[in-house]
């Protein structure tokens, strides 16, 4: 078929440099974390009036939970702004508390999976999302990210996988399969938590009928934080699992 | 291969009928439409049958999820056995189950199991202040959260007789449309996944990708999340922005004209998706079908046209229409609608700066402190039935397009072969996170 030759010779590469290069404008959506007060003093004024703004009581004079926050904005009213969070995954759940505008200085990397960490295969659980975080997890498929270029393909089955990706806050009938998914992957087997619902609940913790969070049902290895993460969060959350994130390797493969 | 579009306003062809088929239905999961007075039983609460009501105050609870949705007969016979699928699969992205009877090669019943994702979103809207529903709202459905918001928002003004600034309105629609444009893009991928149209996959892909980084230019959010709260700081429609927004859809536009060409011209696609999965015109209108697997039936009715929202009511709206009810007719609808919202788009940009700035008529309620308010999400019809007194969400039903279209879906694979289940899921557009709330 010579026209689909010539239209994917006319759309030319469209993939993203990352984790080579750094991540463009595009790639990062304005909605990150809420950062942008540096200052100890002036952070803990601002965050003692955004705290009943936080529907989710991410904020709190003792810092930012980037676990909890579902990146509404309302906390941008009182000084509050945007910030990248592409490379915020933690394996740590406390490490996700950021102190006014900083990372933490708890940066805890998770164990790498060194035996199987030039081909990743990913399995995706959806424990009850709202389906962002799925297509967010799946758009890593699509040429703009294309993470097949770095080995990093989706398996149909549990037993095939290498990392489990749960996304979602688990429902009461999904707990128990959560569980058995766990129990059928291979060893050695790393969870990766993908946005706020998976990390602490998110918008819906307290809700009757949910258990949460996911580190109660299977021991999760890192957080990517996000309502939803973007694609390159999910991206650097995987690499980071096989110890070969962009941070770590200085920008280099 | 598209059938004429009907003038707007046009009554659908040979309404009596439907209408009579809808009363006479022993089971509507739509709600009714009275076409000879033109007028929507949504504006007369007190008919609505019992079975819908049951439908939009059944998600409320957390009662009895997971359920089943069975149509019709159950299958017995020689050989006949049931084969379990999912919850947990990566066929399909999310967590949901089926049961399929079979003997082995063809799918003789499908009784799909929904309601595993239950996280009880209607119920938590309950005491609470309209921003913070509004947040829990969006995220029924991240895909859909433009249709769910703007349609809880109509729904609450509604009931409280408030009118809305003219602008935020038009912003309602473009957030809407933006992922009109998403939604049926990345289903036309899927579908094309399962043809195995490598090339035309990652093209669509790409496309359905752009469409979500112009949302997240525009509205600081990939999926649109916060879109629609006024006081959003990172919503960006002034002047310049709105440009280059309509100029970067132009090239959409094109780019998708383009790709659909090639699409037409892959045998093997449109060989694959033909006569796959057909609903009939009579069944889609028993069973309530909504949205594009009712337009691909051969049913003229779209919610922008004949039950319109503001500012849908100032909008050339273009019926996409097929008659056939199988996925190629679902595809088709889809992609004219690609090319629809598109137009849509360049109206309301378009429009934009003559906006006078005004306030909307305030609507009036349905009864003192309840507002029900319909309209087309990208799955089809969707509805929001709210109770507020004191600025407090007081109580919420959902009915949304993916509830309704389940027993179509399992109609339509009555008889097919395994492989066309992703075919046939797809191309319904049927989301679990949006059946289960």
């Amino acid at each position: 078929m010579p026209s689909w030759i010539s239209r994917a010779w006319k759309k030319g590469i469209v993939t993203t440099t990352y984790p080579v290069g750094a991540p463009t404008g595009e790639e990062i959506p304005p909605t990150g974390c809420p950062v942008g007060i540096e200052d100890a003093a002036a952070f803990r004024s601002a965050a003692a009036i955004a705290e009943p703004l936080c529907p989710t009581g991410a904020i709190t004079p003792a810092g930012v939970d980037q676990g909890q926050c579902i990146r509404c904005t309302r906390c941008f009213r009182v000084g509050f702004g945007a910030g990248g969070a592409v490379e915020s995954g933690n394996a740590a759940r406390e490490g996700l508390i950021w102190i006014s505008g900083t990372p933490p200085a708890l940066r805890v990397e998770p164990a790498p999976l060194a035996p199987i960490g030039r081909s990743i295969h990913v399995f995706l659980m959806d424990v009850g999302s709202c389906n962002a975080c799925n297509l967010e997890v799946l758009a890593l498929a699509n040429p703009y990210y294309d993470a097949a270029r770095l080995g990093i393909s989706f398996t149909n089955s549990p037993r095939h996988a290498d990392v489990l990706a749960v996304v979602g806050v688990p429902t009461e009938p999904l707990v128990e399969p959560l569980r058995r998914t766990y129990d059928a992957m291979p060893a050695p087997k790393a969870v990766l938590a993908v946005g706020a619902c998976a990390i602490d609940g998110g918008i819906f913790e307290g809700n009757p009928g949910l258990e949460v969070p996911v580190r109660t049902i299977v021991p999760v290895d890192l957080y990517v934080s996000g309502c939803p993460p973007p694609p390159l969060a999910v991206l650097d959350g995987i690499l980071r699992l096989a110890g070969r994130n962009r941070v770590r390797n200085g920008g280099d493969r | 291969m598209s059938a004429p579009l009907p003038e707007v306003g046009d009554p659908p062809p040979r309404a009596r009928e439907r209408s009579l088929t809808y009363v006479d239905a022993d089971r509507s999961l739509a709600l009714r439409t009275d076409y000879e007075s033109r007028e929507t039983l949504l504006e007369r609460p007190a008919q609505l049958t019992v079975e819908e009501i049951g439908i939009l105050e059944l998600w409320q609870t957390t009662e009895g999820h997971p359920h089943r949705i069975p149509v019709g007969e159950s299958v017995e016979g020689y050989g006949v056995f049931t084969f379990p699928y999912g919850p947990v699969t990566m066929g399909v992205p999310e967590s949901g189950a089926f049961d399929l009877r079979t003997y082995g090669e063809r799918v003789l019943e499908i009784v799909p199991e929904v309601g595993y994702k239950h996280r009880g979103v209607a119920a938590a809207l309950v005491g609470r202040s309209v921003p913070d529903a509004l947040l829990r709202v969006e995220r029924f459905a991240g895909n859909f959260s433009a249709s769910h918001g703007a349609a809880f928002l109509r729904a609450v003004e509604i009931a409280e007789g408030i009118g809305v600034p003219e602008s935020e309105l038009w912003t309602r629609a473009l957030a809407q449309e933006l992922q009109r444009v998403y939604n049926h893009l990345h289903l036309i991928a899927r579908v094309a996944e399962a043809a195995s149209q490598n090339v035309g996959v990652a093209q669509a892909h790409a496309l359905a990708e752009e469409s979500l980084r112009l949302t997240a230019r525009t509205f600081g959010h990939r999926w649109a999340f916060g879109a629609l709260a006024s006081e959003n700081p990172l919503r960006r429609l002034g002047p310049d922005d709105r440009r280059a927004l309509g100029s970067r859809l132009r090239e959409l536009d094109r780019e998708f004209a383009s790709l659909w060409e090639l699409f037409l011209s892959s045998r093997t696609f449109i060989d694959r998706i033909q006569s796959t999965a057909t609903v009939s015109r009579a069944d889609a209108l028993r069973w309530g079908a909504v949205g594009p697997t009712l337009r691909a039936s051969g049913v003229a009715w779209d919610d922008r046209l004949r039950a319109p929202t503001p500012p849908y009511t100032d909008l050339f709206v273009p019926l996409a229409q097929e008659g056939s009810g199988d996925a190629l007719a679902r595809v088709l609808v889809r992609q004219e609608e690609v090319r629809s919202s598109l137009l849509l788009l360049d109206q309301i940009l378009d429009r934009w700066s003559s906006m006078r700035g005004g306030e909307s008529a305030p609507p009036a309620p349905v009864e003192p402190g309840r507002g029900i308010a319909r309209l087309e999400a990208p799955s089809g019809d969707l509805v929001y039935d709210v109770r507020i007194s004191d600025g407090r969400v007081r109580s919420v039903g959902v009915r949304t397009p993916s509830q309704a279209n389940w027993p179509l879906f399992a109609l339509g694979m009555r008889g097919g072969v395994f492989t066309d289940f992703h075919f046939a899921l797809e191309s319904f557009g049927l989301v679990f996170a949006d059946t289960d709330g």
